[in-house]
């Protein structure tokens, strides 16, 4: 688009120069980058010192620049950078931030904000109180459209291979409402119980707080919010869809990612037929995951969430063919048989009776063919996770001694360090650096071992150090039963003459799709994958429905991108932008003890309490701010909100820029000896002005400590003003006069209250300034010239005062007060400086925008046709901000105007 | 009075400025039966664009024909409300504004029950007067691209250029023989140390090339008439010839007068004792050492705070600060050491107001070896002969009060600015005047240049003390406003005018002895003489009116029975609880 002018920024001074150059007829682009315009002057209380309502002079500007024909507002938006054409006018291009609402639609309801569970805090009250992730910036906001805060997502959201909104439910939890946790969890992955027994959690290794002193406890929540929710509804609460498509799908394989496909595709409203070989569905769930970790009536209300929907299970039946579903009319077929079967060591022995795959093991002992081996010797081969399980369970069986034989050390093991822990507790022997050479057996039946030791040498590609066989250290080792847990190879024999296979005998696809070689086909899980995560093969069930169901619409496959989630913020970010963040333990599941669980197949975790549940998720930092939790998303009476929205880059073309990006106020931390941030009762003047607005946080002067209403208030003037120590050796020109506005406010809302003010000099110039002045004085402020040195807190919160009553010349004094207000002075915002690209926007010797002829050409930079309005280029107060603005508007249109003669 | 009306009445907390006086709730319920309301609601800051919404909403919704907002005073927000009405559909003059806090709340702070009552009666008045208000069209009148501008200070003269610069005509009328006000009578000024005599030679230079900026010097006002858009003026020039022009809008930027102290304030009077711009003169004229009547000064003495900040107590005292004079004697004394650096100064203070950057001068003043001494508000430094030796006594409050005695070869008494005698040119033009005697703007923050004459801005220091730097962009700020009245080339104007019943019109001639503004004349309509009203220049003023005996002149938006009603309302006595 072509404006004549960009306004950089929307404050008191932005919105002047926008409005005078509109109703001069030009075409003003304003940008902000907060959600709403009006600056800082809106945040105040009144102004001094015709003590006007600071909203009462605000809130017509802001109505007017936002109505005004001639003017285009584009609020939450930054600036990239602006750079000059040949023809002499500018570039400019700018991000216009995702507000995750559509503003059409949205009418200021704030009910967003009532329903959202995630707190930040409010930036227009300046901390004093808490405001929203979804939040209306404040209640004069102009736009008034609410918005969300979301920079990106959550690391534990993120990092969920089946997108399951750890954030989300966590955040619901701590706001007790698990329901609905359980509702969102549900939106993502359809089997919440096993996922909370028997998933390794990534989310945990990536929350941000595992860098800190432990991972929020995110599956014990889960756990917690799924068994309160099964507890509560044994059955599901929702039946088949109303209507089916007609088109019918096949699925092969009942495990995680076929049972997550059927939901995904069943509750869009496909008739399903899940087939499986086994007598039972649940396949890795129910028979590769031993009880203890996963009871089988978990997996069977799991289940429940996938059959309420009309899905048809049909077990003992094993598929070969996928001509032959489609030839039974299935439009489309998902294969997911996983990997049930075991590789071979190839040692001699494999075959005698008495040496068994780990997934048969697996599978007999659950279904009770094997049931007892008591007085057993048994020996598990591998390291892996899959070696623990079948180890455990031969424990539990009552085997006599359950020895887990592994190649190399202890630390190359893949099993996860918990799980080798659980299986030493529970009385396993561990024999690393050691491999079977040969089973030996008697009459086809296994009865020894023969053992190799190994010693490791230099790393292989896996960057673990490669075992290398001790020569001569063979021995042998009576054995009643061996399990081969070496690695775990699909079940995808049946298919490789229909299918296009990798080496590893996973079914080749295309990975963002999931299709296979055969139309109408396609795959996922472990038999794609390789053996990997539950929650791994629930995301690859979501991901085929996601194509199946694109490709039975007749849509595209093609660009299309399944995973549309923001990406994760920076966890130092995170821990960066918290002041503070306190040590608080992680919440353990508790586990019976070794000698209990060794007893029978009892589950070994216990479910933590809800006061468990809800402080460990009180742990929680929020990271992506906005948690997913949807809670908006329903409140929503407009359905205005949009989690798709993604920010837009735009590019304008403009004539002349009017830079008005206004001031940063001192950080009243960095003056350590007056104890800000520390001591409760010191606040800064812009808390104090919240304190006092009439949209105040309280509803009185109440001081943060205890809620007293104080009665003895000092404002110490000049801080980080007018002070060396702290660079700023400028006077900040509005403070003196703030502070006497406050004290006359505060006397105003408390009559009795006792007002010093202490001061270098009383700086008030303007038009009806001293007379202001002469009226606190005559209120009964106390005014004391001597600068604060120190402030310290006694115990009663209350703050002593050090400074020198230089007028009395007494010397050293300390007064007690119990609130103190900083009069925080103004600085420049130096990302002003940073918009241009070619050239440098010049600077003076504070960082302020500088006036290359400030006094006859008030506005004029060192860019030509780049002016200066308001407090970017100096400290001002509001009636000399409106003259300045109101000179960048002249100048501004004088520029345009002499170009366009000479052109 | 008419009840098949539909109006909408919006009562507006004002934050807490209104509702902590006035119970808003109250007034809701007492007015929300009243005939003709359709709706009545409270609403926290009506003016906010939320707020603006739902009553455009409303209006919309209950197709409502007039509404009545309970809020602050209409010259804060009636053009606000007015536009939203606007928007909504609404005919922009079937809006009344009711003024619930200056005239209510504000005023009533102490009881609550009364300040109620008298909300609520005031809320029906608004009630009644909508419900008597008719569609009215603005009357729209072509701009004069032309603005007359008061004063050729460095205000007057940089406004012109910029106005030239936006194709905008420029009458420049000077009342003295020579441009530049007290500018062109300075060298160096902070703070970018521009002499100011250049400073006006070379704005004069460009000024003189601008073909479509005309400047008359000796020359002064001496008539003003029209309105906003559309002023006739009438200038005197040097050889008495009387010049009419026709301009859109004017802008006064006629500047201050130094303060000159009374005889012996701070020992005015005594030889040695001389004034802030005057020193500036006397250095402005020497080349390296300072001479005083051939002495050379070797110990200056500043006092300051000389015609300001004075006690209230006094008759006719400056009460206001003068602000620039703190940072221009701290310059001063800079300039004043580069010509002589064996000066020592001693500076007695006040408060120093060295706002802003201009506190770096200050500090170089001290760095420079300048002594600073603060006196006390009642214990004023007392100068005086001792001798044939000029002594300055002073107690000191920086050393706990103590008495300090500095013998001065000079006494720079630092002289704050005063309103410029101005009575016939601020009569003209009917400006008004606050209360530290400067022109008054219309708000000090939402409209520092506005008068509350329409198309009449007031800039520099003609509006209170100034620096260069923020004269000059209170000039830019006038110029943007006249521009931005002018540009678009037309202006709208209130359609409240007066309006004649031909009917009951016998022509007595009394209503034109009254109009102050030669709007009404005499017609010939339907066979008989009557009068008629000239819009372009009818005021409303409304002193036709009460002198017809006939009752045949009306006033459009204050109607006699609008009036009428208005006064019935509020007088209407019945139990508010």
């Amino acid at each position: 688009m072509n404006y004549d002018i960009l306004v950089v920024g929307g404050g008191i001074a932005g919105m002047e120069s926008a409005l005078i150059l509109g109703d001069m007829g030009y075409k003003v682009l304003l940008v902000e980058k907060e959600a709403s315009i009006g600056g800082k002057m809106i945040l105040l209380s009144k102004v001094f010192p015709t003590l006007d309502c600071a909203s009462c002079i605000s809130t017509p500007k802001m109505a007017a620049t936002i109505n005004h024909p001639g003017i285009t507002v584009l609020t939450y938006s930054q600036i990239r950078e602006i750079s000059r054409m040949d023809d002499g006018r500018f570039i400019v291009r700018l991000k216009k931030e995702a507000t995750f609402v559509d503003f059409a639609a949205c009418t200021g309801c704030g009910e967003c904000e009532l329903a959202c569970t995630v707190a930040i805090s409010d930036p227009f009250n300046y901390d004093l109180v808490a405001s929203r992730s979804a939040h209306i910036l404040y209640p004069q906001a102009v736009p008034k459209k609410a918005i969300i805060e979301r920079p990106g997502s959550s690391p534990c959201s993120f990092t969920c291979p089946a997108g399951v909104k750890a954030h989300g439910y966590v955040s619901l939890v701590r706001s007790g409402k698990y329901e609905e946790a359980f509702h969102l969890h549900m939106e993502d992955a359809p089997l919440p119980g096993t996922l909370a027994r028997a998933c390794y959690a990534p989310c945990e290794d990536s929350c941000t707080r595992s860098d800190l002193e432990g991972a929020v406890s995110i599956r014990a929540i889960k756990r917690f919010m799924v068994d309160r929710y099964y507890k509560d509804h044994p059955e599901p609460e929702y039946g088949p869809p109303e209507k089916f498509f007609d088109k019918r799908i096949a699925i092969v394989g009942s495990g995680p990612a076929g049972l997550s496909a059927a939901y995904h595709l069943g509750k869009r409203g496909y008739p399903i037929t899940i087939f499986e070989g086994a007598p039972q569905p649940g396949g890795m769930l129910r028979y590769g995951i031993p009880a203890y970790r996963l009871p089988d009536d978990i997996v069977d209300r799991d289940i429940k969430n996938i059959t309420a929907l009309g899905v048809e299970i049909k077990t003992k039946t094993r598929i070969t063919s996928m001509k032959a579903l489609k030839n039974e009319g299935f439009d489309a077929v998902f294969l997911a048989v996983g990997t049930n079967r075991t590789w071979k060591m190839k040692v001699p022995g494999e075959d005698l009776n008495g040496v068994m795959e780990c997934m048969e093991f697996l599978t007999e002992a659950n279904t009770g063919s094997i049931k007892d081996l008591s007085g057993k010797t048994v020996v598990v081969v591998g390291g892996g996770n899959s070696a623990i399980d079948p180890a455990r369970m031969a424990v539990r069986m009552g085997a006599k001694s359950v020895v887990i034989m592994y190649r190399r050390s202890r630390n190359e093991m893949p099993a996860h360090d918990w799980e080798v822990k659980a299986a030493l507790d529970e009385g396993i022997e561990l024999q690393v650096l050691k491999t079977p050479k040969s089973f030996i057996g008697e009459n086809g039946q296994l009865s020894k071992i023969e053992v190799l030791s190994m010693q490791l040498g230099e790393p292989d590609e896996s960057g673990r150090r490669r075992p290398i066989p001790k020569k001569g250290s063979e021995f042998t080792l009576p054995v009643d039963l061996v399990i081969l847990a070496i690695g775990l190879r699909p079940c995808t024999e049946s298919f490789k003459d229909e299918l296009e296979e990798n080496r590893d005998e996973t079914i080749k696809v295309n990975e963002e799709t999931l299709e296979t070689s055969m139309p109408s086909v396609f795959a996922g899980g472990d038999a794609v994958t390789g053996a990997s995560m539950i929650v791994n093969a629930i995301g690859q069930g979501k991901r085929a429905a996601f194509y199946i169901h694109r490709y039975l619409q007749g849509e595209s496959l093609d660009g299309i991108t399944f995973d549309s989630r923001l990406p994760a913020v920076d966890k130092k970010e995170v821990i960066g932008r918290s002041s503070s963040i306190s040590r608080r333990e992680p919440i353990i599941m508790r586990e019976l003890p070794p000698d209990e669980r060794k007893q029978d197949f009892k589950e070994v975790e216990c479910c933590i309490s809800e006061e468990e549940a809800r402080s460990g998720a009180n742990r929680c930092l929020d990271c992506g701010v906005c948690s997913e939790c949807n809670e908006c998303i329903k409140a929503c009476p407009a359905d205005a909100i949009n989690f798709t929205m993604r920010s837009e880059e735009q590019t304008h073309e403009i004539s002349s820029v009017i830079v008005s990006t206004g001031f940063k106020l001192f950080d009243a931390h960095l003056k350590t000896s007056y104890g800000y941030g520390r001591y409760p009762n010191v606040v800064t003047a812009m808390q104090m002005d919240r304190i006092l607005s009439p949209t105040r946080p309280y509803n009185a002067v109440l001081r943060p400590s205890d809620g007293k209403m104080p009665d003895n208030i000092a404002f110490v003037l000049c801080t980080g003003s007018r002070d060396h120590t702290l660079n700023n050796p400028l006077c900040s020109r509005v403070c003196c006069m703030y502070s006497i506005k406050q004290a006359q406010l505060t006397m105003g809302a408390s009559p009795l209250a006792d007002i010093t003010i202490y001061y270098i000099d009383i700086r008030a110039f303007g038009k009806g300034y001293e007379e202001f002045y002469q009226q606190a004085k005559g209120m009964g402020t106390f005014f004391v010239k001597g600068r604060v040195s120190e402030i310290e807190q006694l115990d009663n919160s209350n703050l002593m005062l050090h400074y020198e009553d230089i007028e009395s010349g007494e010397g050293p004094q300390t007064t007690e007060h119990d609130m103190v207000v900083l009069s925080v002075g103004l600085l420049p915002n130096i990302e002003a400086l940073s918009l241009f690209k070619d050239n440098q926007l010049e600077a003076d010797h504070y960082a302020y925008v500088k006036e290359v002829e400030e006094d006859i050409n008030p506005g004029k930079t060192s860019i030509d046709g780049v002016f200066v309005a308001g407090t970017a280029s100096a400290p001002r107060d509001i009636p000399d901000s409106i003259l300045h603005a109101g000179s960048a508007a002249a100048q501004a249109a004088a520029y345009i105007e002499r170009n366009r003669r000479s052109a | 009075m008419s009840t098949d009306r539909k109006i909408g009445v919006f009562i507006c907390h004002c934050g807490g400025n209104i509702s902590d006086y006035v119970d808003v709730d109250k007034v809701r319920d007492a007015v929300e039966k009243e005939p003709g309301v359709s709706i009545a609601k409270t609403t926290m800051f009506a003016c906010s664009d939320a707020a603006q919404q739902e009553i455009i909403e409303d209006i919309r919704k209950e197709g409502l024909d007039g509404i009545v907002v309970a809020s602050c005073s209409p010259k804060l927000h009636l053009l606000t409300f007015r536009a939203m009405a606007e928007r909504s559909g609404l005919n922009p003059y079937q809006y009344v504004q009711v003024n619930l806090r200056e005239q209510c709340s504000w005023a009533h702070r102490s009881d609550m029950q009364s300040a109620t009552e008298k909300g609520i009666h005031l809320v029906r008045a608004g009630i009644a007067k909508a419900a008597l208000c008719d569609p009215l069209t603005d009357m729209r009148i072509e701009t004069i691209p032309k603005v007359l501008i008061i004063g050729a200070g460095v205000s007057g003269l940089r406004a012109a250029l910029t106005l030239s610069d936006l194709g905008l005509a420029v009458f420049l009328v000077e009342k003295s023989d020579r441009v530049g006000g007290w500018t062109g009578k300075f060298g160096k000024m902070f703070s970018q140390n521009l002499i100011g005599e250049e400073v006006i030679e070379k704005l004069l230079g460009e000024v003189k090339q601008r073909e479509n900026v005309t400047l008359f010097t000796s020359a002064k006002l001496i008539e003003k008439s029209g309105r906003v858009g559309d002023f006739s003026v009438k200038v005197q020039t040097r050889n008495d010839e009387t010049i009419s022009l026709d301009v859109g809008a004017i802008i006064v930027a006629t500047g201050f007068d130094p303060y000159q102290p009374a005889e012996e304030e701070f020992g005015y009077g005594l030889k040695g004792v001389i004034t802030l711009p005057e020193f500036k003169q006397l250095l402005d004229g020497s080349n390296g050492e300072i001479l005083y009547e051939g002495r050379k000064i070797r110990d200056i003495v500043y006092i300051y705070c000389v015609g300001s900040r004075q006690d209230e107590d006094e008759e006719s005292s400056n009460l206001y600060c003068s602000r620039y004079c703190c940072t221009s004697a701290v310059h001063t004394a800079l300039l004043a050491g580069e010509k002589d650096a064996g000066l020592n100064q001693f500076h007695l203070y006040r408060d120093m107001r060295t706002y802003g950057k201009q506190e770096l001068i200050y500090e170089e003043a001290r760095i420079e070896g300048s002594v600073f001494i603060k006196y006390d508000d009642y214990d004023l430094p007392k100068v005086e002969y001792i001798g044939d030796k000029l002594r300055v006594m002073v107690n000191d409050l920086l050393i706990g009060g103590e008495e300090v005695e500095i013998d001065a070869d000079l006494v720079v008494l630092v002289t704050g600015m005063v309103p410029r005698e101005n009575d016939e040119l601020t009569s003209i033009l009917k400006l008004p005047i606050g209360l530290d005697g400067f022109y008054n703007e219309i708000h000090p923050k939402l409209r520092p240049v506005e008068t509350v004459i329409d198309g009449m801005y007031i800039v520099g220091t003609a509006q209170g003390p100034k620096t260069m730097a923020e004269s000059v962009a209170s000039a830019l700020s006038g110029v943007s406003k006249s521009a931005s009245l002018l540009m678009k080339g037309y202006v709208d104007l209130e359609p409240f005018i007066a309006r004649v019943n031909t009917e009951q019109c016998k022509w007595c001639d009394k209503c034109t002895e009254a109009c102050p503004y030669d709007a009404i004349e005499k017609i010939f309509c339907e066979g008989k003489e009557v009068a008629s009203i000239i819009p372009s220049l009818c005021k409303g003023g409304g002193a036709c009116i009460p002198v017809c005996p006939e009752d045949a002149i009306d006033l459009e938006g204050y109607t006699d029975a609008q009036i009428k009603s208005m006064i019935e309302a509020l007088v209407k006595d019945e139990e508010t609880n």
